[in-house]
């Protein structure tokens, strides 16, 4: 006669339905974006002034711009923030006055 | 929270630990562990020492052996989920009905 042994469940006594895992969870690492020098700010040539995805701002005098569309000085000044038609912002550098 | 209940020669075990979520709940995995050896080694030493039944997620172990070791089989078993119980008030209580 065979023996009737209980089957190990370890979870027996566990309320049946598992909450279902969230699929959340992941984040890409964070860019550091934004503005890398502020307005009356002076900065030297080749400076990093503003590091974005697409130009949420433009260059404007004295400014170039980056493969990736980062914001850069060309020439040592001082950091300009200017607003452009209704609704665009540029960023220039003005040569400091002697 | 499991409830055990102890009259005379039965056992009923019934409810859920509710520690954790299903598969991680480790105060059903104790209980779960402790009551299936117990049962089992009951049975290895006599397999007319007791019956069990399961189902509506309730464990019942009628005793129908007076043998001195199927009584220390299953006091062990007593005792140690008394010792859970004060361990984990909130998810496994033991009650002896005289």
């Amino acid at each position: 006669m065979s023996l009737k042994f209980m089957e190990l469940d370890i979870q027996l006594f566990a309320h049946k339905k598992g909450q279902g895992s969230t699929k959340n969870g992941r984040d890409s690492e964070s860019k550091r974006l934004g503005a890398k020098a502020a307005d009356g700010q002076f900065v030297t040539g080749g400076s990093i002034l503003y590091r974005q995805r697409g130009t949420r701002i433009y260059p404007g005098v004295n400014v170039g711009i980056g493969k990736d569309d980062t914001l850069f000085a060309k020439i040592p000044g001082v950091v300009k923030f200017e607003r452009v038609g209704r609704d665009k912002k540029q960023v220039s550098v003005y040569p400091k006055e002697a | 929270m499991i409830k055990v209940c102890i009259k005379d020669k039965q056992i009923k075990i019934t409810g859920h630990a509710m520690y954790d979520d299903y598969g991680k709940d480790i105060v059903c995995a104790s209980v779960s562990s402790i009551v299936t050896t117990s049962v089992n080694l009951a049975l290895r030493f006599n397999d007319k020492s007791l019956n069990y039944n399961y189902n509506d997620e309730t464990l019942t172990i009628d005793i129908l052996s007076n043998d001195e070791i199927i009584k220390t089989v299953i006091l062990n078993m007593l005792e140690l989920l008394k010792e859970l119980s004060k361990k984990y008030k909130q998810n496994i209580i033991v009650n002896e009905e005289v």
